[in-house]
């Protein structure tokens, strides 16, 4: 039994090693132990050391323990002396944990403070969540060349090397934005305004998911923070402010804006959009969505998500592609967007046909007396197959 | 001269002296009638006594834990690949709301209250509890909240706001089903147990002790249960304000947490935590007392610095109000509110390292027994040590920025709470179970029952660590193969892994449910005294009688059976029996 014991606690200090050895291998988007940021690299750098002390004391408590469990064991010695502890040694376990403690906490302090800080920031990014996704709004700052606001969703586009702050907020319920491999997370709560400091060494795209439960599709809403060369990040803003591209008359793609007027401009804004009368379409989600905000799709197709990161608007293949390129070519690959031959249309028409089929979401319309007749997330709109070409063929437009 | 007499050494029969014929209370009229059935359904349903009303908590816990159980095992079986299918989302978010629920508010709680009505008088040398119908209010109260609270799965769909049930979320737009409201309520009605229950346990430690027994001579799990009701004292009115506010939102169109009416959904996180923190100590010092009584028992040693302990679970109780934020690293409560809780919990660290360390020190140099009941008591110290250094990587605030609310601190939370609050109350069952039903789990099923356990127990949330530092986020009802990587990390093989190691569990734990028929289904009968133990409780019959002692034994020592039955030998300095028969056992 004693043996089955040890050989148990054996097992346990072997997964400790291993929960240890994590931080070399390559391993989920979402590691915590892949630091590629300075954010990030603070606190690993704080967490290791303590990780690895953490781990050589369950060591020698373990060892200790099973020690204990194999000498003394009743071996038909007299029952012991009755001692009743020894002041000395017990003071002595005591304190020096509590100094090993003292220690981590003036690092910990030190980290805190550092990564509070908002004076250093060079770009600010508004990020807004809602049920089930985030909006991105760039507010003007001349010196990146952001002359309007631009608004956006899906993927959170940043300069590589720069310190970018986020400053969050919720339209609904609390969600938390959180890229583990740029820092850790940070609530968005309605009412508030809280912020967090992002910055990526390299261009590349870094995963995240909300980590507040906020219902029914929280599993569902992702998020990807891209970070492109200063270069590109200027050309990605350029190409945002860009004036509209209506299709050419009599195109597949031209029918499809007329039924997004019809339909999706409800609660969908695309930038200079114009009406068959020649005003400017503006979409109305505060009248129709619960939280008052829809995405944005001006450049839909430059994004590689749609419907709060939780598909992707490129096959597998081309995903890859970008997803693994090498950071001097993932900027060109990225800037490229989506086209018609690497569009994952499966689920763009999944979504078009059903939404809340393939993403559960409160649209339910019996129950819409809670909301004052306001959806929560996309409801289904009943488009025929043939809108459903059309739109697909207008949505490839919008880049 | 001792008042209960000691066994006949390896006796099994009870040699106790003669007991008085049973005295039938004189009948009395009205409705505050006097219980005086003592057999059959109407002995149970009217009965104020401790012990019965401790059994009654320890059954309707049980039959909680089997429903929280299985919830887990459905969360489990829905995990287990991606994009699981078992449940769908609506029906997920309840799992686990409910899950929580039921294991905190309907397992956890009422089992550490039953053992507390059950043992806390006798091992005071007490005859009941202070005040005995507030006692059986409290075990009705607990039964109709948690029938409250699991109503709303057959009356439209459970509460799904998660545990801990964030405001704006929880509010009526967001959460449409009634659930929340059944939640509410019903934990509001489990809460009247919890504070009655709180007042007259201390009550009854403070004044009802047997004479001679100073605090200081009290048995270290009636100290754990004390500070524990002193923790409820203050817990629970903050959280009954909270659901009233709750309430109102939902029900009365109240404002509280309403950011369009100028209120800061904040509040709620801050009441929940106030109460959710000290909670946390509610659910893990009783087992830290079970085990407090029997590593000493089976190591034939005091408790090593008994006084340590003491102090170290009160100052838990105290530092354990100044850390509630930091379930909050991640609410952006800013640097100086972070640090100073960040702080403090590193803080309470201490008082926690201080047990294990006693403990440790307590089987070094004894002579160890290795019954289940033993097995279960170090199973708790390695895997709350586990536990609890997770706990100081979160401490760190930075780093938990990382880990809050991915499958990390759900692994963390569980070696705690299953590692140490469920391993503490198997050790209690296996311990105290001839005390209360006068017959002794059958230790072959217990092995396997503890070993299954400890196997089931870390291959469920051991895992639970790597799916966190990968990212794996929790209350998510579905896991994405897009986001699960490659290699000996990916987090496809460690949920499944997760997911059978839940079912090993499951098995561990059916093993025991087993065992209680088996034991119930015996004919030998426990001997009085069969594991040498220590404290009071065991200076009577097994079970007790209604009254419990027939006379009150006068208490001159920590341990003072232990010392009626052994003295020190003079050259030796080990223990030998009172009679000089040598030093068995």
């Amino acid at each position: 039994m004693v043996k089955v014991r040890r050989i148990s606690q054996r097992v346990l200090v072997a997964t400790g090693a291993v929960a240890v050895l994590g931080s070399c291998a390559t391993n989920a988007p979402q590691d915590t132990w892949q630091p590629k940021g300075p954010n990030a690299k603070m606190i690993d750098d704080l967490q290791q050391p303590v990780f690895a002390v953490a781990g050589i004391i369950g060591i020698i408590v373990s060892v200790v323990i099973t020690y204990a469990m194999w000498r003394y064991r009743d071996r038909g010695q007299p029952i012991p002396e009755q001692t009743h502890g020894k002041p000395a040694l017990e003071i002595t376990l005591t304190v020096i944990p509590a100094l090993i403690l003292a220690v981590v906490g003036v690092f910990t302090f030190r980290v805190i403070f550092d990564l509070a800080r908002t004076d250093d920031t060079e770009l600010v990014i508004n990020v807004t969540g809602q049920q089930w996704w985030w909006e991105y709004d760039y507010p003007v700052q001349n010196e990146w060349g952001i002359t309007q606001p631009i608004i956006s969703s899906g993927q959170l586009v940043m300069p590589a090397g720069t310190k970018v702050l986020l400053r969050e907020t919720s339209r609904d319920v609390i969600h938390s934005y959180w890229i583990p491999a740029l820092n850790g997370k940070r609530d968005a709560v309605p009412g508030r305004i809280h912020t967090l400091r992002l910055e990526a060494d390299e261009p590349g795209i870094y995963a995240g998911q909300c980590t507040e439960f906020c219902g029914l599709s929280h599993a569902n809403m992702r998020m990807e923070a891209v970070a492109l060369s200063k270069e590109d990040f200027a050309k990605w803003i350029a190409n945002q402010q860009a004036a509209y591209r209506a299709p050419a008359e009599g195109t597949l793609a031209k029918e499809g804006e007329s039924v997004f007027l019809n339909q999706c401009v409800r609660c969908h804004q695309v930038d200079g959009l114009k009406r068959p009368d020649g005003t400017l379409a503006i979409a109305a989600p505060d009248e129709n969505v619960w939280s008052g905000a829809a995405p944005n799709l001006t450049k839909l197709m430059t994004r590689n998500t749609f419907a709060g990161a939780m598909f992707d608007l490129l096959r597998d293949a081309c995903r890859d592609d970008v997803w693994k390129a090498e950071s001097a070519e993932f900027g060109a690959k990225y800037l490229a967007g989506v086209d018609e031959a690497c569009l994952n249309v499966n689920d763009l028409r999944a979504w078009l046909r059903n939404a809340p089929e393939v993403k559960p979401m409160y649209a339910n319309p019996a129950l819409l007396a809670d909301t004052n007749g306001k959806y929560r997330g996309m409801p289904n709109l009943g488009l025929s197959e043939s809108d459903i070409d059309k739109l697909v063929a207008y949505l490839l437009t919008l880049k | 001269m001792a008042i209960i007499e000691r066994p006949a050494p390896g006796s099994t029969v009870p040699a106790l002296t003669p007991a008085p014929p049973a005295i039938t209370p004189a009948r009395t009229y009205g409705a505050l009638r006097r219980p005086v059935a003592t057999t059959g359904w109407k002995s149970w349903l009217f009965t104020v006594d401790h012990k019965k009303l401790g059994l009654m908590y320890g059954a309707t816990a049980l039959f909680f834990f089997i429903v929280g159980g299985l919830e887990a095992v459905l969360i489990r079986l829905q995990l287990a690949a991606p994009g699981g299918k078992v449940l769908n989302a609506d029906l997920y978010n309840q799992m686990f709301t409910m899950h929580a629920t039921t294991m905190v508010f309907l397992f956890v709680m009422p089992m550490a209250a039953g053992f507390a009505n059950y043992f806390v008088p006798l091992q005071i040398g007490a005859r009941d509890v202070a005040f005995p119908r507030i006692n059986a209010f409290g075990f009705w109260c607990l039964l109709a909240g948690g029938i409250v609270v699991n109503l709303a799965w057959f009356l439209g769909g459970a509460a799904d706001g998660g545990w801990f049930m964030y405001a704006p979320n929880s509010g009526p737009v967001f959460s449409p089903s009634h659930g929340v409201d059944f939640w509410t309520l019903g934990l509001q009605i489990a809460g009247i147990a919890s504070l009655t229950g709180a007042i007259n346990l201390i009550v009854t430690v403070l004044n009802m002790r047997a004479p001679g027994m100073t605090l200081m001579k009290m048995p270290i799990f009636t100290w754990m249960i004390t500070v524990v009701q002193f923790l409820l004292l203050f817990a629970i009115p903050v959280i009954t304000v909270a659901l009233f506010l709750l309430t109102f939102q939902r029900s009365f169109g109240a404002q509280f947490f309403d950011v369009a009416a100028g209120a800061d959904p904040l509040l709620w996180q801050h009441l929940f935590w106030i109460f959710g923190h000290p909670e946390v100590y509610v659910l893990i010092l009783p087992s830290f007392g079970i085990i407090s009584e029997v590593l000493p028992v089976f190591s034939r040693k005091p408790l090593f610095g008994y006084p340590f302990v003491v102090f170290s679970g009160a100052a838990i109780g105290f530092v354990g109000w100044g850390v509630w934020a930091h379930h909050m690293f991640a609410s952006g409560l800013g640097p100086v509110s972070v640090a100073v809780f960040s702080l403090a919990t590193m803080a309470i660290a201490v008082p926690t390292g201080v047990k294990i360390i006693n403990w440790t020190l307590t089987m070094w140099g004894g002579k160890l027994v290795f019954t289940t009941a033993m097995k279960f008591a170090i199973g708790l110290v390695v895997l709350f040590t586990i536990g609890g250094l997770s706990g100081v990587t979160h401490s760190v605030a930075p780093s938990d920025t990382q880990q809050t609310d991915t499958y990390y601190i759900v692994a963390h939370f569980h070696y705690v709470l299953f590692g140490g609050a469920i391993f503490g109350i198997f050790s209690g069952f296996y311990y105290w179970w001839p005390k209360m039903f006068g017959k002794m789990l059958n230790e072959r099923l217990g092995s396997w029952n503890f070993w299954l356990m400890v196997i089931g127990m870390n291959m469920t949330f051991g895992p639970m660590h790597i799916l966190g530092l990968q990212g794996q986020p929790r209350r998510m009802y579905q896991w994405t193969e897009a986001r699960a990587g490659e290699g000996f990390f990916n987090l496809a093989f460690w949920n499944l892994i997760a997911s059978v190691g839940s079912l090993i569990l499951t098995v561990g734990i059916g093993l025991f449910l087993i065992n209680i028929v088996v034991t119930a289904r015996s004919k030998v009968r426990a001997p009085l005294d069969p594991w040498n133990a220590r404290s009071l409780e065991w200076m009577t019959s097994n079970p007790p009688k209604e009254h419990n002692f027939d006379s009150i034994p006068h208490v001159h020592h920590l341990d003072e059976f232990f010392h009626r039955k052994y003295e020190e030998d003079p050259t030796t300095h080990t223990m030998r029996e009172v009679n000089g028969r040598g030093s068995a056992g």
